[in-house]
C-alpha cells in the first residue's frame, strides 16, 4: 500500500504540484485583501481539472493524499526560497517553545518542520501523512479519517501524537 | 528504538490521553516498567502534548496567498540590479510594482516584480522572455512600452514605461462619462488595441484597472501580453499563436464567453472586453450589474453592443474593425459628407431652373414657360428644405431626426417633380437644340440618382438609419 502510494506520488506529483500552483496563483489574482485561501476549494478545483484532463486517479481520496504532499512541497519550497530557515535559526532558543505554542512565525518554521516531518516519516509514516493532510491541506479530523480509511477517533489520537512528536523534535529536545 | 518499541510508545501515549494528565506519567511508568526507554519517551511526548498549545492547529494553507505571492515589499532606496527603488506603486496580478530609477539611462520606470510561482522552471522563463520580446515590439503611444525583462539575483523583473496618472477605474467610479469623452476614449482604446492586434498580440485581460490615463490625458493600456505568461507553457506555440489550455487567467467580469469556457481565444476576446469596458465607462455600471438594459445612445452604442455579442463570429474581427466602425459612427466626422450631399443636390435643382430658363429662351411656348416656372418653384422649395436640414444639423442637432422625418415626403415630391419637368423640357427642346436636350436629361437622371441611390446611403452611414 505504502509502496504503491509513494510510487503514485512520484509519478504524478509534478502534475499535481503544477496544478496546485496554478490554481493557487489564479486565486491570488482574484484575491481581495485579507481573503484567505480555502484549502478544500483549492484542492477540489485542482482535482476536478486534473480529473477532466484524464489523469488516472483512482479516486478523490487518493488524490487528496497526493495534493497534501504537493502542498507541503510547494509551501516549504517557497518558504526556503524566501530565507525562512535563516529567520528560524535567528529565533531565540529560550522563547522557541512559546513560539511553537502560539503558532508564531509559522512560515519561518516551515523548512525546519519539513525536516522534522521527514524524520517522523522514518518512525511512523502514517503520522506524517496525517500531518500533511491536517496542516498542509487543511483537512478536518473527519476528512483525514476518510482519506486514510480510518476512524475519526483514531485519527484524533494519532494527530495528538504527531503534534507532540513534532513539537518535541522542533524544541530540540 | 525498535519498531516494536515504537508501536508500544504509540499505544501507551494514546491510552494515556484518556487519563487524568496529573497521573498519566506515573501510569505510563507503571505500564512500561520493563522498558524505561519506552516509558520516558511516552512521558516526554505527553509533556510536549500538554505544552503544544496552538502548534500546527491552523492549517498553513490558509496563509498560502502570503507565502506564494506576497513577497515582502522592497524598501525605498533599495538597489535592484541597475535600478533604484523610489517607492511602491501597488500590487498587480503578477506581483508588486515599484516606481524605480534606471541608473544606466537616468530614466524613471515602472519595475514589476514578477511573482515567482509563474516562472519557476527554465521553460517558463524562456516563455516569459519570448512574451516580453513580443510585447516590446508594441511601441504605440496608447500602449505602455516594455523596456526590459531583467533577471536579478534569480528574481525576474519587468521594466516598463511609467505612466503617471489614474486608471479608467477611477474615472468610472466618478460617474458616467460624457458622450464626447466616451467617443474619444473608445477611439483611443480601439486604436491602441488595433496596433497590438496587428502584431498578433492579444491582451486577454483588458479591464478598467489596467487602462491608465496619463496627466497629459493620453490613454495607455498596461500589461500587454502579461496575461498569457501565467498560462502553462506550450512548447509548440509560437509567440503569435494563441492557445489556451490552462487555468482561467484574466478577470471574469471582462472575459469573453469563450475565454470563460477555456476555449481558444483570439483578438475577438479583446474586442469583447473592450465592449464591456466601454459600456461601463459610458454608463457607469458594468453591463451585468445594470438594473435595466441601458443602451448607450447613438451609433456608438451599436458598435459597443456588437463588441459584446456572445458568439465571437458576431463581433468585430479585431480592434481595427472596431475603430473603422467607431469612426464611421462619428456623426461630426461623416456628417460633412451628408451636408455636402444636401448642398450639391440644391445646386442641381438651381442648375435645372437655369437650364429651363435657357430652354424657354430658345423656344418660348406656354409649356416651356410653365416648366420654367414650375422648376424654379420646385428648385426654390427643395433648396430651402435642404438648407433647413443643414441648418438644423449644425445648430439644433437634437431635432434633426424629427425634422428629417418631417421633410422626407416633401423632398421626395420635389425630386420627382424636378426630374419629371426636366425630362419634359428635354423632350420639348429635342428638335431645336439637341445639346440642350441632353443637358436636361442628364440633369434629370442626376437628380433621380441622387434621390434614389446616394441619399439613402449617405443618410444611413451618418445617422445609422436601418432603411
Amino acid at each position: 500500500m505504502a509502496d504503491r502510494e509513494s510510487l503514485a506520488v512520484s509519478a504524478i506529483a509534478p502534475e499535481v504540484y503544477n496544478e496546485l500552483r496554478r490554481v493557487a496563483a489564479a486565486y491570488m489574482r482574484r484575491e481581495r485583501p485579507g481573503q484567505t485561501l480555502q484549502a478544500t476549494a483549492l484542492v477540489h478545483e485542482a482535482y476536478l481539472r486534473l480529473a477532466d484532463a484524464g489523469t488516472p486517479w483512482h479516486d478523490k481520496r487518493h488524490f487528496v493524499g497526493i495534493a497534501a504532499r504537493s502542498m507541503r512541497q510547494i509551501l516549504v519550497e517557497r518558504a526556503r526560497a524566501r530565507g525562512a530557515h535563516k529567520r528560524w535559526a535567528a529565533l531565540d532558543r529560550v522563547t522557541l517553545s512559546d513560539t511553537l505554542a502560539v503558532a508564531a512565525h509559522e512560515d519561518a518554521m516551515l523548512p525546519a518542520l519539513d525536516d522534522a516531518i521527514s524524520r517522523l516519516e522514518q518512525a511512523d509514516a502514517e503520522l506524517a501523512r496525517i500531518v500533511e493532510l491536517r496542516f498542509f491541506a487543511g483537512l478536518s479530523i473527519e476528512e483525514t479519517a476518510d482519506a486514510l480509511g480510518s476512524s475519526p477517533a483514531t485519527i484524533k489520537r494519532r494527530w495528538a501524537l504527531a503534534r507532540a512528536w513534532l513539537h518535541r523534535d522542533l524544541s530540540g529536545e | 528504538m525498535t519498531s516494536e518499541q515504537q508501536r508500544r510508545v504509540r499505544d501507551l501515549f494514546e491510552a494515556a490521553l484518556d487519563r487524568d494528565p496529573a497521573s498519566a506519567a506515573s501510569w505510563v511508568r507503571a505500564a512500561a516498567v520493563d522498558d524505561a526507554a519506552v516509558a520516558e519517551d511516552v512521558v516526554s511526548l505527553l509533556a510536549h502534548h500538554a505544552r503544544a498549545g496552538a502548534f500546527l492547529s491552523n492549517p498553513i494553507v490558509e496563509r498560502a496567498p502570503d507565502l506564494l505571492v506576497d513577497d515582502p515589499p522592497l524598501r525605498d532606496g533599495t538597489v535592484v540590479g541597475s535600478y533604484t527603488i523610489v517607492r511602491e506603486l501597488g500590487r498587480g496580478g503578477m506581483g508588486r510594482v515599484y516606481l524605480a530609477k534606471d541608473d544606466r539611462l537616468g530614466r524613471t520606470v515602472a519595475l514589476k516584480a514578477l511573482a515567482p510561482d509563474a516562472i519557476d522552471d527554465a521553460s517558463q522563463r524562456e516563455r516569459l522572455r519570448r512574451e516580453a520580446r513580443a510585447a516590446a515590439v508594441l511601441t504605440h503611444p496608447g500602449i505602455c512600452t516594455v523596456y526590459a525583462l531583467e533577471e536579478i539575483d534569480g528574481e525576474l523583473f519587468m521594466a516598463t514605461e511609467f505612466v503617471d496618472g489614474h486608471t479608467l477605474r477611477d474615472e468610472i467610479d466618478r460617474g458616467p462619462a460624457t458622450a464626447d469623452q466616451v467617443r474619444r476614449t473608445a477611439e483611443d482604446l480601439a486604436a491602441a488595441l488595433a496596433s497590438a492586434h496587428a502584431h498578433g498580440i492579444v491582451h486577454r485581460d483588458l479591464k478598467p484597472e489596467n487602462i491608465m490615463r496619463s496627466r497629459e490625458g493620453r490613454l495607455k493600456i498596461l500589461d500587454f501580453g502579461l496575461a498569457r505568461l501565467v498560462e502553462p507553457s506550450d512548447a509548440a506555440a509560437g509567440p503569435l499563436r494563441v492557445t489556451h489550455t490552462g487555468v482561467i487567467v484574466g478577470t471574469p467580469a471582462y472575459m469573453a464567453p469563450e475565454q470563460l469556457r477555456r476555449e481558444t481565444v483570439d483578438a475577438r476576446a479583446d474586442v469583447f472586453a473592450f465592449g464591456v469596458v466601454m459600456y461601463e465607462y459610458a454608463c457607469g455600471v458594468h453591463p451585468l450589474r445594470a438594473r435595466e438594459a441601458t443602451a448607450i445612445p447613438g451609433a456608438i452604442g451599436h458598435v459597443i453592443g456588437r463588441c459584446m455579442r456572445e458568439v465571437p463570429a458576431d463581433r468585430f474581427a479585431s480592434a481595427a474593425e472596431v475603430l473603422v466602425a467607431l469612426r464611421a459612427s462619428d456623426a461630426t466626422h461623416s456628417a460633412r459628407w451628408w451636408r455636402m450631399h444636401q448642398l450639391v443636390v440644391s445646386v442641381l435643382y438651381l442648375a435645372g431652373a437655369v437650364l429651363a430658363w435657357q430652354l424657354k429662351e430658345w423656344r418660348e411656348t406656354p409649356i416651356s414657360v410653365a416648366l420654367f416656372l414650375g422648376l424654379s418653384a420646385a428648385a426654390t422649395i427643395g433648396a430651402v428644405l435642404r438648407g433647413h436640414l443643414i441648418f438644423t444639423e449644425r445648430m439644433n442637432r437634437a431635432r434633426l431626426d424629427h425634422e428629417r422625418r418631417r421633410m422626407t415626403r416633401a423632398m421626395r415630391f420635389v425630386d420627382v417633380a424636378v426630374t419629371t419637368m426636366l425630362a419634359a423640357d428635354g423632350v420639348l427642346i429635342a428638335g431645336v437644340r439637341a445639346l440642350g436636350a441632353v443637358g436636361a436629361f442628364s440633369l434629370a437622371v442626376g437628380v433621380l440618382l441622387a434621390a434614389v441611390v446616394l441619399e439613402p446611403a449617405t443618410t444611413a452611414a451618418v445617422f445609422g438609419d436601418e432603411r
